[in-house]
């Protein structure tokens, strides 16, 4: 699907990430897992250290300290937010959403509606979009997005296919209606025949509860029906073939070429797949961020903003950049956008807590 | 691309494969792992432009069975 959305800015953006630190290689030599080896997947993946939550700490409390800080950083009240979209998998509860208990935590206005995005790792986009429409087209002036995972509590310490590579963190982005006319350009979609190739099992209404044996698989990874389970080469086939369409696509939408555009901005997944797709897209590296994952880990739908501040910050503080993005994994589902972004007030990205 | 071409080419993406020959059996290797399996994935992307999962790479028994799949589907 393809939608243009204009007169809407993006105003700020703010990152908090867990407090723990985890070295790759440090863990990996605890588990058994020989150095030479952990030493290959850390150059290939670009793996160093990550940041997970604390124990108590959850998705909410890791976007609510961002939204603080952004709405103090932008000299705003709770009470100016018109709506609040939070876009996790793994919410406080089942029910009420984690939007509702943000709304209650911050104190907001009972006019502004507030709803959860059951997304990952494409999620950041979509929320964006659901924030522009509401400023387009809804009677919103500024919306609060909120985006953000504590995956680490998913993924089984004995998998170490899939558990070094993610960290927590919780975003806040403020979405503005504006004057201004240049559009912002989205393409989202979605591949459901993919879903197994991402998934958490247990913990839904399909089953709620059961059995947590552990399976070995043939490298010796375990995991049980509550863990993350990864296929990391399927979700890598996944993202080659859909992936560089959809930043084709919007880039076509927005008449932007990768010699005219200043960052392809992506889902924080990996080093090995944000070069891949780089090439594939014709950015260089130099415009593409990548850094994220060596210091944070992979943050879910957190990572694109977290990649904002950490690789453009500064650049984006003073004026406007052309960027492009894109979102992408579970679902499977992705979501590209194009536009200008900036100047942008930005708050630093802390832990919590710090 | 003969035979030993698309060896050599695969033997440079996947260095768990760089002292491997067609008869070599993936699972002895020590570093035959899901991060090789990636790397047999994206080489058949973007040297031969197919795509794969990563089933069919682990339904490979040697590095000949890899040849013989990028034959397959060539």
């Amino acid at each position: 699907m393809h939608s243009s959305l204009s007169n809407i800015r993006l105003a700020g953006v703010a990152v908090t990430t867990g407090s723990v630190v985890r070295d790759f290689i440090a863990d990996g030599l605890a588990a058994g897992v020989d150095r030479a080896a952990l030493e290959r997947t850390a150059k290939t993946i670009g793996l160093r250290e990550r940041r997970v939550a604390a124990a108590g700490i959850t998705a909410l409390d890791l976007c609510a300290d961002a939204t603080e800080r952004l709405l103090s950083e932008m000299g705003l009240d709770a009470t100016s937010i018109d709506a609040v979209i939070f876009v996790t998998q793994t919410p406080d509860h089942s029910q009420p959403n984690n939007a509702s208990l943000l709304h209650g935590r911050l104190g907001l206005s009972k006019s502004a509606p507030a709803y959860d995005l059951s997304m990952g790792c494409s999620g950041w986009v979509t929320g964006l979009h659901q924030a522009a429409l509401l400023c387009a087209h809804g009677g919103a002036a500024r919306v609060l997005l909120c985006a953000g995972d504590t995956l680490s509590r998913l993924t089984n310490p004995g998998d170490r296919s899939t558990d070094p590579l993610f960290g927590d963190a919780g975003s806040a982005t403020l979405v503005e209606k504006t004057g201004r006319s240049a559009p912002l350009h989205f393409v989202l979609g979605a591949d459901g025949s993919g879903a197994e190739a991402i998934i958490v099992r247990q913990g839904g209404a399909r089953h709620p509860a059961g059995s947590l044996a552990e399976r070995t698989d043939a490298e010796g990874n375990r995991t049980h029906d509550a863990n993350l389970v990864m296929n990391g080469a399927d979700v890598f086939s996944f993202t080659l073939r859909e992936v560089p369409s959809a930043i084709e696509s919007v880039m076509r939408h927005a008449s932007y070429a990768p010699t005219t555009t200043d960052a392809l901005v992506l889902h924080q997944a990996n080093r090995f797949i944000l070069s891949t797709l780089a090439k594939k897209t014709g950015f260089t590296e130099a415009q593409t961020p990548m850094s994220v994952v060596e210091h944070f880990g992979n943050q879910s739908s957190a990572s694109i903003p977290c990649a904002l501040i950490h690789c453009l910050g500064n650049r984006l503080e003073a004026g406007p950049l052309k960027v492009v993005g894109c979102g992408f994994g579970v679902g499977l589902s992705w979501g590209a956008f194009a536009g200008e972004i900036g100047p942008l007030t930005i708050a630093p990205i802390l832990s919590l807590p710090q | 691309m003969t035979r030993s071409e698309q060896l050599k080419a695969l033997r440079a993406d996947v260095d768990a494969l760089v002292h491997a020959d067609e008869a070599t059996v993936l699972a002895a290797l020590p570093q035959w792992d899901s991060l090789a399996i990636l790397l047999v994935v994206s080489h058949f992307e973007h040297v031969h432009e197919i795509e794969i999962t990563g089933a069919q790479v682990r339904a490979c028994r040697t590095v000949g069975d890899i040849l013989n799949l990028i034959h397959s589907l060539s």
